[in-house]
């Protein structure tokens, strides 16, 4: 069998809140293959974001606990590394696009420079270099006048735009995963439509393996080779997508299905 | 170029309003010399007398126009106590004030920024435990024991013996020296607290900022996210805490430094003027206070479009 890009095994978080630590993820293990789309389903709250944080370690310790028996991105295992080795591969081996384009992105520093500072710091390309590969990658997520919206600041875009800079950045590098976090549910459906393409398509040209984060099986049945459906954070079912439409074995994923007619004309 | 004007235009607005209310409170409810100035037994006539030659007899509206006039021409009468120019005594006051309050002023908000910023690069360990213990008791103790017990350790042969207890001979930058350090030790210590607990809970808000998360899922070091992101992200509460604190510090804050330390300050010839009623001193130091918290107020405005592009 190929080398998985991604496994994880038995990974639990646990999160503080004022009545006790809330196990939020419970024993979640999966592999992720080389090139390989796989989604996680699952309702609001089930757990979907605190999975992938904690798999890039991005959990403060004031918010919760993560632990995992193993995590191996290209077989190297990330619980066992120390944080500084664990900061050069955040953005270069492993990226991650996040839920919310209004507030993920810095408001006070221009798009140029949070794009290139990826650059700068993994690829140690000087200003003027990283500017120029930067020009470049907002040129391949289809922004027309790239030069211009280096110059602009996060609150001058729209949300699309904001989270077609935010997969340039997850992309800038060419990782070996990348973890997409509900990417396009704050946008619109045509918008919607064109930022996943532009993401999947350059995940296949980069051969970057992806994790696609999201409540919409039409997403699911569009982009994604396999599925999760995670319930209360356990991954109650997995399978490859075709699979999972016509033949859904948990009851919860059935439920999922029948509230989205849509997706199960598949 | 429409910005500035449009900032003169309310700042003139504001100083208006400002001034119109302190005037107010000024007249109704401030010192009223008549009796100080007359003897005793005087006849209705006599009264009448005094009173309009301070000017008490002309109408509110008069007064108050006549109160801008003086305060827009810098021409600003005589001390009813000592006869001296108002204007006068403001120029070798005010510079007495500064030179005294820049530094502890300055550095406590320093301080404060510096020990914030340490709270929350190790937020939840001994050492964010014990700033935060040290701030707590620095906003507990009284300012009393902090000068008093400064003085004795600093200015007596208790303790050091270093500086002098009180006093402002300055006439050169070791005189300064001398007289300056205890009172902005002081200064600093009586601020810190506040100061430390304030930006600490900037930077706190910050750091738990989405932003934040991605600029870690982007690989960037403890240090970058702290000085870099944190940092710059903060400074619009950084500026409104230290600007709108300039006037509260440099009023209230030398009246009680100034008269611990007996120090011919603005503070004292204010807290004098208070007692004796001296009204012009009064009218020129409110006056200026007006027009200071408006300045500042538009400075703040200005700075704030430098340091937050959102702001238009
Ligand atoms: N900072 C936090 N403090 C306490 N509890 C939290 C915190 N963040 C998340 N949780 C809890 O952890 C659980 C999982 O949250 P998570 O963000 O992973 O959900 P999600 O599946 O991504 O949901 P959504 O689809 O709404 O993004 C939720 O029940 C939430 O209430
Ligand atoms: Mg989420």
């Amino acid at each position: 069998m190929k080398q998985a890009a991604l496994s994880v095994h038995k990974l639990n978080v646990s999160v503080r809140s004022a009545s006790g630590t809330v196990n939020v993820v419970k024993s979640v293990s999966f592999d992720l293959a080389a090139g390989e789309v796989l989604a996680l389903v699952g309702e609001s709250g089930c757990g979907k974001t605190k999975t992938a944080e904690a798999i890039m370690r991005l959990i403060p310790h004031d918010i919760g606990q993560a632990q995992a028996d193993t995590i191996e991105l290209n077989g190297v295992n990330l619980e066992a590394l120390p944080e500084k080795r664990m900061r050069d591969i955040r953005g270069r081996k492993i990226s991650m696009v996040f839920q919310e384009p209004l507030t993920a992105l810095d408001p006070v520093f221009t798009i140029g420079s949070q794009l290139s500072s990826v650059y700068r710091r993994h690829r140690g390309q000087s200003k003027r270099k990283a500017r120029a590969s930067s020009v470049d990658m907002l040129d391949r997520v289809g922004i027309a006048d790239s030069r211009r919206i280096m110059k602009t600041y996060p609150h001058q875009l729209s949300g699309g735009m904001r989270q077609r800079v935010m997969v340039s950045m997850a992309m800038a590098c060419q990782p070996r995963v990348l973890i997409a976090d509900e990417p396009t549910t704050a946008l619109d459906v045509t918008t919607q439509a064109q930022v996943l393409s532009q993401l999947v398509g350059l995940g296949h040209e980069s051969g970057t393996s992806i994790l696609l984060i999201t409540h919409d099986l039409g997403i699911v049945a569009q982009y994604c080779d396999r599925a999760m459906v995670m319930l209360h954070g356990q991954i109650v079912e997995e399978a490859g997508v075709t699979e999972l439409f016509s033949r859904p074995q948990h009851p919860y994923t059935r439920e999922l299905l029948a509230a989205c007619p849509g997706a199960a004309v598949l | 170029m429409q910005y500035a004007l449009h900032k003169i235009l309310h700042g003139m607005l504001l100083i208006l309003g400002v001034t119109l209310i302190s005037f107010m409170l000024m007249v109704w409810f401030g010192p009223d010399q008549t009796y100080t100035l007359i003897g005793k037994n005087a006849t209705v006539e006599q009264i009448e007398e005094v009173r309009s030659q301070l000017g008490y007899d002309q109408p509110f509206l008069k007064r108050y126009t006549d109160y801008l006039v003086e305060l827009f021409t810098l021409d600003l009468g005589a001390s009813h106590s000592s006869g001296e120019q108002v204007g006068s005594i403001l120029k070798r006051t005010i510079p007495v004030s500064l030179a005294l309050m820049i530094p502890g002023f300055v550095l406590g908000n320093l301080v404060g920024i510096a020990l914030g910023l340490v709270a929350v690069q190790h937020r939840g360990q001994w050492i964010d435990r014990l700033i935060t213990g040290f701030s707590v008791t620095g906003m507990s103790l009284s300012f009393l024991i902090i000068i008093i017990a400064l003085q004795v350790l600093l200015s007596t042969p208790f303790g050091v013996n270093l500086f002098p207890v009180r006093g402002w001979q300055v006439t050169g930058l070791g005189s300064y020296l001398q007289f300056v350090t205890v009172p902005t030790i002081s200064l600093i210590l009586v601020t810190v607290g506040y100061n430390t607990r304030f930006y600490r809970a900037v930077f706190v808000e910050e750091s738990g900022k989405d932003h934040i998360r991605t600029a870690r899922a982007y690989g960037a070091s403890p240090a970058t996210i702290l000085w870099k992101h944190i940092l710059k992200n903060s400074m619009i509460p950084i500026i409104t805490r230290f600007m709108f604190s300039i006037p509260l510090v440099v009023i209230s804050g030398s009246l009680l430094i100034e008269s611990y330390f007996g120090i011919p300050g603005v503070g004292k010839i204010t807290f004098d003027a208070i007692t004796n009623g001296d009204q012009p001193v009064l009218k020129a130091v409110v006056g200026l206070t007006a027009v200071s918290f408006v300045v500042i107020q538009v400075l703040t405005d200005m700075m704030y479009k430098l340091v937050d592009p959102r702001i238009a």
